[in-house]
């Protein structure tokens, strides 16, 4: 038992799984306990599970569906952006171009959607371009440290092998980095569905998930609030494992 | 022994390199020549010893074309155009480079790393393929053929590493401490790499740095031993040759390690110390 509090130290598989038990009855009675009284901070499990039912039959399904085509629209179109600044961070002239795509993560929000309401009139077009434009910024900080971490001896290498310029980075930064690119893009993703509700409140008529909490927000439902917040912790989640274990099947090399 | 020697295979002149203020190496000059043995094929094998962050590796880079030098040339023999004594400045790709750390690409299995290396030599598909096998088989790597550099032994990514080299590079060859971090049995295994490598062309010359002075002196017929020299009684901060043994000069090269040798360890020791 005290060998459970001390650090570094190695417990069986059992014991694990025990521990996690442990804190997730925890955690459940807390909540029992803590949404009984007459004031209490939050919904009890009934509420909250009443809200999801509500919301499943005001078709959670369909706007699920649209926040994650949403999102996808504006991770491939991201990608694609950061992964060219990224790689071709590599050429001199371009460095400064990619490292200031990086810095205007510390743009606040209203400078962006301010001048891309100027420029884009159709809203679905400006919730995905909000969303590209917020995770540009990241995706390339992290690519640009990823190609920053590549050892010297890794280009030194394919140069002796007498690969040409375009053909190291093709080997080494393009296809020896791969798994690196599906990593970024996981650890990144987080910050997409942190900003779902911002962006969805741009265009009310097309739905998602965040249009849902904004809802529920104005009429104080707080079942249906909590209930949303673990759908949309659900899905994030369940993206983060299957990119996860499709970067471990495709790329056994790859030891991150 | 009696040897003689021919055309000049390597001219290293006024060589410094510089990374940004410092400057790591200066003043290196060297000449290696084809050495010629009648009756026998005989590549040459030059050590450089000296003490850590003296500037090997870096000499090395420079060497292997991969790092620009501040001043001076590296200028190898250019065996293409059929001249005798034509010489060449070095290129990246030209000298074979096995680093440190036995690199490979991370995302190419053996057999996949072999192919590559194979990949700008003007003979078939299948011809390649019967190459890489008889490689693979020579230097005990048939089991491992389809693993990634992450899930082979340190002596095994070496050996890919240094047959990568001989299928793509021509006849210079230079290794960073090829013998660091080896068992006994993979030291022999390198050993050997070398015997089959200066056995198998008269220009073939190896270049390796080592720690382990005994296995300088066993193998290689020059030595070079980079330090700091002294300026007026006091060290400087950049490396150079401070000396030069020869071990053909001497009569002691392609021979058994014996007393002599010893006393030749001894040498070095003491030249590495003071610098
Ligand atoms: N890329 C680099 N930038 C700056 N300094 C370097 C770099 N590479 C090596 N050095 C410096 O050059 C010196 C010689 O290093 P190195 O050539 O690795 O020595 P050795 O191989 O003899 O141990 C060291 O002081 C090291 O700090
Ligand atoms: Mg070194």
């Amino acid at each position: 038992m005290k060998l459970l509090f001390k650090p570094f130290e190695k417990v069986s598989k059992n014991t694990r799984l025990l521990i996690v038990l442990f804190w997730v009855v925890l955690v459940v009675t807390f909540w029992f306990i803590s949404s009984m009284g007459e004031r209490h901070l939050f919904p009890s499990p009934q509420q909250v599970f009443t809200g999801f039912s509500e919301l499943y039959n005001e078709g959670l399904v369909v706007h699920v569906a649209s926040s994650l085509f949403l999102c996808l629209k504006a991770i491939i179109i991201a990608v694609i952006i950061s992964l060219i600044f990224a790689y071709l961070s590599t050429i001199p002239v371009i460095k400064p171009l990619a490292n200031t795509l990086s810095k205007l993560r510390y743009l606040p929000l209203t400078g962006i959607t301010f001048y891309l309401t100027i420029l884009i009139n159709d809203a679905r077009t400006m919730q995905v371009w909000v969303l590209v434009v917020f995770m540009s910024t990241y995706l390339t900080t992290s690519l640009l440290s990823m190609v920053s971490a590549i050892p010297q001896e890794e280009f030194d290498h394919a140069r002796s092998l007498q690969c040409k310029r375009w053909e190291v980075l093709w080997e080494v930064v393009i296809k020896g980095r791969v798994d690196h690119v599906i990593e970024v893009i996981r650890q990144n993703l987080a910050i997409v569905w942190m900003m779902l509700v911002t962006v969805e409140s741009i265009l009310v008529a097309a739905g998602g998930l965040g249009f849902l909490i904004k809802n529920s927000d104005k009429f104080m439902n707080h079942g249906r609030i909590i209930a949303l917040q673990i759908v949309i912790l659900f899905v994030g989640l369940s993206i983060d494992f299957i990119l996860n274990y499709l970067r471990k099947t495709f790329f056994r090399y790859s030891k991150i | 022994m009696t040897y003689s020697t021919e055309n000049t295979l390597l001219y290293v002149e006024d060589l410094s390199v510089s990374y940004g203020d410092k400057t790591v190496i200066k003043d290196i000059n060297f000449v290696e020549k084809d050495v010629i043995r009648t009756g026998n094929v005989t590549g040459q094998v030059i050590a450089f010893v000296g003490r850590s962050g003296r500037g090997k590796s870096t000499l090395f880079r420079a060497l292997t074309g991969l790092v620009k030098p501040s001043s001076g040339k590296v200028l190898i023999a250019d065996t293409t155009t059929g001249i005798d004594n034509d010489a060449k400045v070095v290129n990246e790709g030209d000298i074979g480079f096995v680093d440190q750390k036995y690199t490979l690409f991370r995302n190419k299995t053996v057999s996949q790393a072999l192919m590559f290396a194979l990949r700008n030599k003007e003979i078939t598909k299948e011809e390649k393929e019967v190459k890489i096998k008889e490689y693979l088989h020579q230097w005990g790597l048939e089991k491992v053929k389809d693993q990634y550099p992450n899930e082979l032994s340190g002596g095994q990514r070496q050996r890919t590493a240094i047959i990568e080299q001989i299928f793509c590079s021509g006849h210079y060859m230079v290794l960073d401490e090829p013998f660091s971090g080896l068992d006994v049995g993979n030291i022999q295994d390198v050993k050997d790499a070398f015997n089959l490598m200066t056995a198998s062309h008269e220009f073939n010359t190896i270049i390796y740095s080592t720690h382990d002075i005994e296995l300088a002196v066993e193998l290689a017929d020059s030595i070079y031993v980079i330090g700091y020299p002294s300026i007026e009684g006091k060290l400087a901060d950049y490396g150079t040759i401070v000396k030069h043994i020869d071990m053909k000069e001497i009569g002691l090269a392609w021979k058994d390690f014996g007393l002599d040798h010893m006393e030749v360890v001894k040498q070095i020791k003491a030249a590495m110390l003071s610098s």
